[in-house]
């Protein structure tokens, strides 16, 4: 009861003409960013958090939340007309969209997009209602052993399931907890790895590395490439399908709820919710054969899937201090920048903020649909201009965004050197997610495998002995041991001796 | 022709496998940083005059990750040996990507350039960024595939710099008037 209260005052706290226009102007951005194939949700929170600085902290984190929750919806929009998606989370979108974009029914496919994404957004804004509570109250028996696991767990997960090889992921997630030990240490004030440079002494900045791999890196691989890719014209209504919504009622349903639970995993990004949704969906479908030819299924079922991640993204990082995704870990240090501080305690020392968070991703869905209703074609105007006048007034701004959060030059020639490291990494096949997870994760891994010694007396047994870090270190071990062909062979083997088992059993039934 | 560009068109495809001997080079990039990190959390200061936990030296974590990078940098060069990193050369680059190798070299040296040098050191940030987005504008057309749009007549320079000094006016005013942000 206590909890339908302060979502009430929540939404109250919302109703003023300047704060909406904020949210409104956050998702246009959002938009923008998303349409704009290569600029990510995660630049664009990055970009809007040192300009949205001094606004107050209610504010800021409204226009960020909508940013994030709009790009991932603009990005659709680049996966149906071109064929790229928009942000790495509509990769899904681009079978189904561009085969509907190629039969003509461009529109069509926007319009779905719209109605899908606004629904499983309100899916997900239900389950972070009901899940971020009782996920921070479990939280609060979590000690330094389980979070040293559940920050191992992050980079992992991240770098296993982020990209097609899990070698890179891991060995990018390390490059970041290594960037991140760079910098005074936070137990004696010790200068790690500064090399008596004074400005290393702060760390590398998590805003402007950021900016560098997302923003500069992608405009290296956008001008790099010498063709530009032209869009398709549409022609169709492109207004909200909502009679698709009905017909095609279990797959949102479906892909909302694995969108969400995709999402509660540490450092597994958007995609990975629409890529299991858009499997699920055809797996369940009377037509699988038409997936990937222009199903509208399948672009329901990817459209909804990732939509609805961003909820689920952001339970773990306001209940547990650990980010979902590289958009949410930007979202968490804008948090923590504004003064909140995300984790287990944030349900005690500021339980109304959560609530708030609902309340502004409610915001967020009802901007997106503004837009979705009334902006979608003055808006993919930006595709038209050239990318050659395009991308440096993007990089102007990425320059602005790194030095703006600390006004150090030294921030900006980090964005640089980040920015041209990411760049050529990418084109090696390197993904940038577990860099990030590892930058954030850094310091909680690290504070927290000393505090843990110190309590153990340098024993190893409580890390693998205590309930839920066993739980943690199984899957974080399996994770890794599946790499090696002789387990993963085994594991098969056993997998498909117990269907094999269940399907004896049943048919024994029959 | 749109069918010879793409043919020639130096488009990564970020998903396919990457060649062995490249990722043979990656190893010897990972185990080197693994090695130089952990010399340096070796030879860190422990901290006895502090009287410190001995669990709890400040080279601790960077040196066990150091260590997991040179052992997952051994299996990435192991892996890329038995994919043949040895016997199969790097395949030569071909026009398009020498072409792609070029246009990476200007975008990176006009970022560098704006970056190192224009912004920070006295110049008026926008005026900074006028000469930066005027100036890309104007060297990325040169390196078009178009003709007609490297050619750079009266207008293609006047395009770029009103271009270039309204955007760069526009965000001065919009991160230092409206949002109060200080600017470089």
């Amino acid at each position: 009861m206590q909890g339908l209260s302060d979502l009430v005052h929540a939404w109250a706290s919302f109703m003023d003409p300047m704060t909406l226009l904020y949210g409104l102007g956050g998702a246009f951005v959002g938009i923008v960013m998303g349409i704009l194939p290569g600029l990510s949700a995660t630049l664009a929170i990055a970009l809007l958090t040192t300009l949205t600085i001094k606004l107050q902290p209610h504010q800021a984190i409204l226009v960020l939340i909508c940013s994030y929750v709009g790009a991932l919806y603009g990005g659709s929009r680049t996966a149906i007309l071109l064929n790229i998606p928009g942000t790495a989370a509509n990769a899904a979108s681009c079978a189904d969209g561009y085969a509907l974009a190629k039969q003509g029914k461009a529109g069509y496919a926007i319009g779905i997009a719209t109605s899908g994404a606004f629904v499983s957004t309100l899916i997900g804004v239900v389950c972070l209602a009901l899940f971020t509570p009782m996920l921070a109250e479990v939280a609060l028996s979590f000690g330094a052993f389980e979070f040293f696991w559940l920050a191992l767990f992050g980079v992992t997960m991240s770098g296993s399931i982020v990209g097609n090889d899990p070698l890179k992921g891991w060995l990018m997630g390390l490059m970041g907890l290594l960037l991140a030990q760079v910098g005074q240490e936070s137990l004696y004030a010790y200068n790690r790895f500064t090399f008596d440079w004074d400005e290393l002494a702060g760390g590398i900045a998590l805003i402007p590395a950021l900016v560098g791999a997302f923003g500069l890196a992608e405009v290296l691989t956008t001008l790099a490439d010498p063709v530009e890719r032209k869009i398709i014209e549409m022609r169709d209504s492109v207004l909200p399908r909502w009679r698709e919504i009905v017909v095609y009622r279990w797959t949102v349903l479906r892909s909302g709820i694995i969108g969400v639970f995709t999402g509660l995993l540490p450092g597994v990004g958007e995609d990975a919710g629409a890529w299991m949704s858009y499997a699920a969906a055809k797996a369940a479908s009377k037509e699988p054969e038409k997936f990937g030819k222009g199903s509208i299924d399948g672009l329901m079922a990817a459209e909804t899937g990732d939509m609805s991640s961003i909820p689920g993204h952001i339970i773990p990082s306001l209940a547990l201090g650990i980010p979902g995704s590289a958009p949410s870990a930007v979202l968490m240090a804008a948090m923590i920048i504004h003064g909140v501080q995300p984790g287990p305690m944030l349900m005690i020392q500021n339980p109304h903020f959560v609530y708030q968070v609902v309340a502004m991703t409610t915001l967020a869905s009802i901007a997106i649909l503004f837009f979705g209703l009334f902006g979608v074609r003055p808006l993919l105007h930006v595709l038209r201009v050239p990318r050659n006048i395009l991308m440096p007034i993007v990089f102007v701004l990425c320059t602005v965004g790194a030095f703006a959060t600390a006004s150090r030059l030294f921030d900006v020639y980090v964005m640089l050197f980040i920015g041209v490291l990411a760049f050529f990494l990418r084109r090696r096949g390197y993904e940038m997610a577990p860099l990030v997870l590892g930058l954030v994760l850094g310091p909680l891994l690290d504070k927290s495998l000393r505090r843990a010694l110190v309590l153990s007396d340098g024993s190893l047994a409580p890390f693998f002995t205590r309930p839920i870090s066993m739980a943690f270190a199984a899957v974080t071990i399996f994770t890794i041991l599946l790499y090696v062909p002789a387990f993963r062979a085994q594991v098969q083997r056993g997998k498909s001796a117990a269907f094999a088992g269940v399907r004896a059993l049943f048919g024994r039934r029959a | 022709m749109a069918e010879a560009i793409e043919q020639d068109g130096a488009h990564d495809d970020r998903d396919a496998p990457k060649p062995p001997r490249s990722d043979l080079k990656d190893a010897a990039f990972w185990v080197v940083l693994g090695v130089v990190t952990l010399v340096g959390s070796l030879t860190m200061e422990r901290l006895e005059h502090q009287n410190i936990n001995p669990y709890t030296v400040p080279g601790l974590l960077p040196g066990l990750l150091a260590i997991a990078m040179i052992l997952l940098g051994g299996v990435l060069a192991l892996r890329s040996w038995r994919r043949g990193a040895a016997t199969q050369p790097l395949p030569p680059a071909s026009p398009g990507l020498r072409e792609e190798r070029k246009r990476i070299a200007v975008v990176a040296a006009l970022c560098c350039g704006y970056g190192l040098v224009l912004v920070g050191h006295g110049i008026p940030f926008w005026l900074a960024s006028t000469i930066y987005v005027t100036g890309s504008i104007l060297v990325l057309r040169r390196l078009s595939r178009d003709a007609a749009e490297r050619r750079l007549n009266a207008r293609a320079w006047i395009m770029a710099l009103v271009i270039g000094l309204s955007s760069s006016l526009v965000i001065h005013l919009v991160f230092q008037e409206v949002f109060l942000v200080r600017m470089p």
